[in-house]
């Protein structure tokens, strides 16, 4: 068996020198917390006003960041649960609510617009969500102006309260604190997996079974509620709020700037940022007189321009003792918590029974249409349970279509699927694969600033039979290993070369605990050898755990070695189902691969009766 | 409501939205070609506007001619600005590059307008250019809106030509459909990129004096008028003039009906619900291409 090696994971040495330093750094922060509370009591005024703006600004900045840092998604309309979070529970206020009902109205309110406008906002990626998200913010601004009856408009809404910097103060730093535990939080559950998954690559993330609607809206209401809060003690401390403080467009961008100051998606960066340019800003306020707004803008540019992933991502920082502790990725953090404990090519996947009677997949007049284009033309074949297919045809047949049409990255124009008897029409791409298709990508797409073991570790996590980050991450090194990825076991994933790649894909198939395994073209670009091994690893998943795979290549002679039988493809129609040996001297095979001078030579009793289009 | 102001309120609203759409369509050129969402793109029409309102009342400068100096002005600046600071974060990874670009033009806009405030005052302007009416019996139209309609016209159509018949024009559209097989192809994608932006910007400059004619600009107007562009964009298509124009038209006629029957405060909502409205009923429709 090939995936029996010699590595041994080495349990690197940070866990250990961490533990040590854990402890300090819980001290260290309680210190701080505690000097913080002090300071009102301690402190004059103007010192207060001026850190409680920077706490709030981190509570802004961390939940941005959940979206942008952990999702993906940048938000430049974050700023508008800010304003509604603190409009709701000013005109609650006003209304004579109690103080922590109002607070409750503001979060609620503003959590329920959040998860209206997910709806249309997660229709748009990118660029296009970045412009929709800001748009909002003149919406709420004209709504804010015109809404008088409940707004006050332009005359703003005076709170019906007296001195609270204190007890806003000490609020905002409790609130502050939560939001760091979130951050820490997110990061060790499974949530915080299905963010980074999305981060890199929603559909692939649908493929190993991350559920992503749920996620994305339910990431976004968490942030605007954090983001509800701030306002609403923002608005409490100032006892005045109008349009323009809690909506424009000058004030609104702040947090984000802050956050990709110092860098996004790393623990440490908005707090510096927020920290850094907070100071900043109440220095240009204090020593400069007119152009903020211009001095602020120039900043923001220069930011954009020069380190739009934070400085302490630069190189320099690395090399600075203090500073690189706070620049550690969130990765960085996951210390090996176990050594490994079984030393074998054994993955922890059950034995499928297998019933060579029974099919697994069954496809009915499967069509796939592109405009006038037809991809794969009524397509129908069954595939037994513990077959192993090849599945051929010249470059542009049809075949990733078809995987595309059984994964669901396509939905298939016309015909039905139908898998261990369940029908596919209807159901998600995480349904399907959690159902048990696993597939690779021609071109592989594993999560590219995740590590190897994380990439892994996400399937496990969301399968049928979920498991805990902690279980995942330690039962990942088993696929791992049988990858022969241990060496890299801690490695980003788009550090690796190509073949490292597509074992890591393999590996990551595999951790979706298929019954069915789609391989596309895994074995292209490989050395004699390398195929070897593939072929070895194909064999034995179906030998030893039943897996039934269907596997696309062009390379007959690996076929060769480990296929039941070829579906061979062309321009989208079935031409051909049988043994290798008899369809390769099939006249229309021969002719599709080869040109019509090799189906001339071709040895005349070839040509047999070959099953063409399913029973 | 009588039949007059009805019939000014869409004469208005269609003008608008003419101006809307060569704005938008500007600003769709920009995205397919060089992948950049300009956010000051809207700013770069008030800050023109305000320049050619100054340039009529100070110098007493004719319309055509500041249109004419203006344009070209534009077309340098951003050409400079696209290499000085957009070019060099094509380099940076995705996540990078996008939140780089939006900072630096979200950085701009602020620059741009509270500099425009502090220099020529942050009140509306326009150019009060007043030339005599021309009567069909009851209805009188403004010779004035004539000219800028003609002045959309013959815009639309040199870009249309310009894109259609013209080198330049083909390799636009090559770089919009796909980047790296123009540039295979012999297409300078650098060159033509940085090209792109200036164009696209320089025709907000021509826009602009279009602009002022009619309708009051002020230093802080423009991200309205970007997210009013990016509504026409999401409901036109990318780089589609026609598309540009019949959603650009549609809105300035919302506009000035919701103004009419309801109230002109609201006006400036109309486009951000008509995107999300859009958004949710066809999700397919953002994105699409030439």
């Amino acid at each position: 068996m090939s995936g029996a090696n010699e590595y041994t994971v080495r349990a690197p040495s940070v866990p250990r020198m961490w533990s040590g330093s854990k402890m300090a750094g819980r001290l260290l922060g309680t210190a701080v917390i505690v000097a913080l509370a002090a300071m009102p009591f301690v402190g004059n005024a103007y010192t207060t006003t001026f850190i409680f703006s920077v706490l709030i600004a981190y509570i802004l900045a961390q939940s941005w960041d959940w979206v942008a840092g952990e999702m993906g998604y940048v938000n430049l309309g974050h700023y508008c649960f800010y304003g509604i979070g603190a409009y709701g529970f000013a005109i609650a206020l006003t209304g004579h609510w109690p103080f922590v009902v109002a607070l409750g109205f503001a979060v609620v309110v503003t959590g329920l617009v959040a998860l209206f406008v997910s709806v249309p906002l997660f229709r748009l990626h990118g660029d296009y969500f970045a412009f929709g998200t800001l748009a909002l913010l003149p919406l709420m601004e004209v709504l804010a102006y015109n809404l008088t009856p409940i707004t006050n408009g332009a005359d703003g809404v005076v709170l019906p309260v007296a001195q609270v910097l204190k007890p806003a103060y000490l609020l905002a730093l409790a609130a502050c604190v939560i939001t760091f535990l979130a951050t820490l939080r997110i990061n060790r559950v499974r949530f915080g997996y299905a963010l980074k998954s999305i981060r890199n690559d929603e559909q692939v993330a649908e493929t190993v079974g991350v559920r992503i609607g749920p996620v994305k809206r339910k990431v976004l209401v968490l942030s605007a509620v954090f983001g509800a809060l701030a306002g609403a003690l923002q608005a409490w401390q100032m006892s005045y709020i109008d349009p323009a403080t809690v909506f424009g467009l000058n004030v609104a961008l702040v947090p984000v700037a802050m956050v990709l100051f110092a860098g996004s998606g790393l623990r440490w960066g908005p707090l510096v940022g927020v920290v850094v340019l907070a100071s900043m800003q109440q220095w240009l306020l204090v020593s400069v007189q007119g152009y903020q707004a211009a001095l602020y803008g120039l900043t923001i540019l220069l930011i954009g321009r020069f380190m739009p992933g934070g400085f302490l991502r630069a190189k320099w920082v690395r090399r600075v003792p203090l500073l690189s502790s706070l620049a550690r990725e969130h990765h960085e953090y996951n210390g090996e918590s176990a050594p490994l404990t079984r030393s074998t090519a054994d993955l922890p996947l059950k034995r499928l029974p297998v019933d060579r009677q029974k099919p697994l997949i069954e496809l009915q007049d499967v069509r796939m249409q592109f405009g006038g284009n037809v991809a794969v033309n009524d397509i129908s074949l069954k595939i037994m349970q513990g077959e192993i297919i090849g599945l051929v045809g010249p470059n542009g047949s049809g075949k990733t279509t078809l995987f595309n049409c059984i994964s669901r990255v396509y939905t298939p124009t016309a015909g039905r699927v139908m898998f261990a008897g369940q029908d596919l029409s209807q159901l998600g791409r995480d349904q399907i694969a959690r159902l048990g298709v696993g597939r690779t990508y021609q071109i592989p797409r594993p999560f590219g600033d995740l590590t190897v073991q994380e990439n892994i570790a996400i399937p496990l996590m969301f399968g049928d039979d979920p498991l805990s980050p902690r279980d995942a991450l330690r039962e990942a090194r088993a696929f791992v290993e049988y990858a022969e990825l241990s060496p890299r076991l801690l490695a980003r994933a788009d550090a690796l070369s190509v073949q490292e790649k597509k074992a890591l894909e393999f590996a990551r198939a595999l951790a979706c605990k298929p019954r069915l395994l789609l391989v596309d073209e895994v074995a292209s670009g490989l050395t004699p050898a390398e195929v070897k091994r593939f072929v070895e690893h194909i064999r034995h998943v179906r030998d030893r755990y039943g897996i039934t795979v269907i596997w696309v290549e062009h390379i007959f002679s690996a076929l060769q070695q480990v296929v039941d039988r070829v579906i061979v493809l062309e321009q989208g129609s079935l031409i051909a189902d049988g043994a290798l040996s008899d369809v390769v001297k099939d006249e229309r095979v021969l002719r599709t691969y080869l040109g019509t001078a090799a189906a001339a030579h071709a040895p005349q009793p070839a040509i047999g009766p070959l099953a063409s289009g399913a029973a | 409501m009588s039949f007059d102001v009805l019939l000014q309120v869409l004469i208005g609203g269609v003008l608008l939205g003419g101006l809307y759409a060569l704005v938008a369509f500007g600003l769709s050129l920009i995205y397919g070609v060089v992948r950049i969402l300009n956010f000051a793109h809207g700013t770069l029409l008030a800050v023109s506007g305000v320049l050619a309102s100054l340039a009529f009342s100070a110098w007493g400068m004719q319309p055509l001619l500041i249109a004419a100096l203006l344009a070209p002005l534009m077309f340098v600046c951003a050409y400079g600005y696209y290499h000085l600071l957009l070019r060099p974060l094509t380099k940076r990874n995705h996540f990078e590059s996008t939140v780089g670009t939006v900072l630096v033009t979200v950085g701009t806009l602020m620059m741009l307008s509270d500099i425009t405030a502090k220099a020529a005052g942050a009140t509306q302007r326009n150019i009060p250019l007043r030339l005599p009416a021309i009567e069909f019996g009851e209805i009188v139209i403004s010779t004035t809106q004539l000219l800028i309609l003609a002045g959309i016209v013959l815009l639309t159509v040199v870009m249309h030509l310009l894109l259609k018949r013209t080198w330049f024009g083909r390799a636009v559209r090559a770089v919009t459909q796909d980047a790296t097989g123009a540039q295979i192809c012999g297409v300078q994608s650098t060159r033509i990129k940085a090209l792109t932006f200036a164009f696209g910007s320089a025709t907000v400059a021509i826009a602009a004096v279009l602009y002022v004619l009619s309708f009051p600009v002020d230093p802080y107007m423009g991200f309205g008028l970007t997210v009013k562009a990016f509504t026409i964009i999401v409901v036109g298509g990318i780089g589609n003039l026609p598309g540009a124009l019949a959603a650009g038209v549609f809105l300035g006629v919302a506009e000035g009906l919701t103004g009419l029957y309801w109230k002109p405060e609201w006006a400036p909502a109309i486009s951000v619900v008509a995107m999300l409205l859009i958004l949710v009923v066809f999700p397919k429709r953002v994105g699409a291409r030439i």
